[in-house]
């Protein structure tokens, strides 16, 4: 197979995994891994905004200790710190070249046996998200072409992120929504446990549940859960709580 | 074109200047997708919580006799997660649903749709689409009514999202029927009959069944203690 064929097979791939439930850190991690066999980077990681704002390793082609040594460092300076704060390209730079913009970086890169390497930011429309980085033990810069698959996994990344969030969120939604349909389900049955009870309208027992709650400075729903288990004493029901009920 | 679809539909929801709501959503089907009325389920823990809308009576008994009988197309479309198509309820070799197909031919419906609700893996419930004659969706009604599900269920979770934490939403319990009356009896049956609560819903759900009505009908003759079971 061609590479070009190989390339579209793994956009295709990923843009597949994207549609359903998908692990966005298995994701980030193949496509780390698809930077070095396809791109002939020498290793790969995604940096994230965490959202206190720092840069985090999500992903690396490998957990060699050097390299992930490496990718802790840009939290300070480095081509994804660039790349991330500035939502632009960090162009391939020669670490060897000296008077690098990042002295510290540079001389750990060079120490863990890179020479060169560039970051493209995460980033969709106006939202930064991180960074991709790319190294390389070679000096010379990684060709126009494989810069632009590079942009489009880049891309992928971004969106596959920005998706994994909402879709976060959503289960958050959705469980939250049950949840308040089960708590006001557990109130309505535990009115009409009162109101048999009490031999008192819905409305009365609704009054009297809520008197014995704030009295006792309870939850309502745990007060009513306590109702229908029958672990109160059920002639808690029978006496009218204080004041008018409506 | 999806986008297109979308555009469509978002325009055929908001014309009037009313503003928003899932009844409007349910009313626009008709007109989006040529169906006879549509309804809303939402649904949690694999069973029917209740209807948040329907475009007309038809399809409020849609809901609800899926609510008693506990089967039906919304419930086949969130259980299993996929679109449900049933073009002639009436054809003999097609009897999906014993307890609800003779109860939804009565009503005048021909043919039923489930269309699941969900955003990305989050399954919300389903929406409901009727026919009153036989016959299939064309295949653009077909794809029109997934993007009326797909807006649906973002509008719903959208709504949602104004909430305070363990609150429903204002707009999602006007105008929903969540039931409330049917777990009112049934917290009244459970002392009646010294069972759970648990049990007598299904008491209740037994009782309907086997008078041929509704579960909410049955629970409001409990509440105004015109009926006991047992």
């Amino acid at each position: 197979m061609t590479r070009e064929a190989d390339v579209v097979r793994s956009l295709v791939e990923m843009a597949d995994t994207l549609v359903d439930d998908y692990d966005v850190v298995d994701l980030l991690t193949g496509l780390t891994n698809r930077c070095v066999t396809l791109l002939g980077a020498s290793a790969a990681g995604v940096m994230l905004a965490s959202p206190s704002g720092g840069l985090r390793l999500i992903a690396s082609s490998s957990e060699a200790m050097r390299l992930l040594e490496l990718f802790e460092l840009q939290a300070q300076e480095g081509p994804c710190l660039d790349a991330f704060r500035t939502g632009e390209k960090v162009e391939h730079d020669n670490f060897e070249a000296g008077a690098s913009r990042w002295p510290v970086f540079a001389a750990t890169a060079i120490r863990s046996g890179f020479r060169s390497g560039l970051a493209l930011p995460l980033r969709l429309r106006d939202a930064k998200l991180g960074a991709l980085n790319l190294l390389s033990v070679a000096r010379e810069p990684i060709p126009e072409a494989d810069l632009v698959v590079a942009r489009a996994f880049a891309d992928l990344a971004a969106l596959s992120i920005v998706q994994h969030r909402a879709s976060v969120e959503a289960q958050r939604l959705n469980e939250q929504l049950s949840g308040a349909l089960s708590s006001r389900v557990v109130i309505e049955q535990a009115k009409g446990v009162i109101s048999e009870r009490a031999e008192v309208n819905l409305a009365d027992a609704f009054s009297r549940l809520r008197t014995f709650a704030r009295q006792r400075n309870l939850r309502l729903t745990d007060v009513a859960q306590a109702a229908i288990d029958g672990t109160l004493d059920p002639r808690a029901w029978t006496t009218p709580g204080p004041g008018p009920s409506r | 074109m999806a986008g297109d679809r979308l555009h469509r539909i978002l325009t055929v929801v908001s014309t009037g200047g009313e503003p928003w709501s899932s009844t409007r959503l349910c009313r626009a089907c008709p007109e989006l997708v040529g169906v006879s009325g549509a309804g809303i389920m939402l649904m949690s823990g694999d069973v029917p919580r209740g209807s948040l809308a329907a475009s007309d009576d038809v399809s409020h008994l849609i809901e609800d006799l899926q609510y008693t009988m506990g089967e039906g197309p919304c419930v086949d479309a969130y259980q299993q997660d996929r679109v449900v198509i049933e073009p002639d309820l009436a054809d003999p070799a097609a009897p999906r649903w014993l307890a609800f197909t003779p109860r939804a031919l009565r009503a005048g419906v021909r043919a039923i749709f489930g269309f699941p609700l969900r955003v990305g893996a989050v399954r919300l419930g389903a929406l409901n689409m009727y026919r009153n004659a036989p016959g299939l969706l064309s295949d653009d009604q077909h794809a029109d009514a997934l993007v009326v599900a797909e807006v649906t269920a973002r509008w719903v979770l959208e709504m949602q999202s104004g909430a305070p934490s363990r609150t429903l939403a204002r707009e999602l319990e006007i105008g929903a029927d969540f039931h409330f009356s049917v777990h009112n009896a049934a917290g009244m049956v459970s002392v009646q009959e010294g069972i759970s609560v648990t049990e007598a819903l299904i008491r209740l759900r037994a009782f309907a069944f086997s008078q041929d009505r509704l579960l909410a009908d049955v629970a409001n003759g409990v509440i105004a203690r015109r009926l006991r079971l047992g």
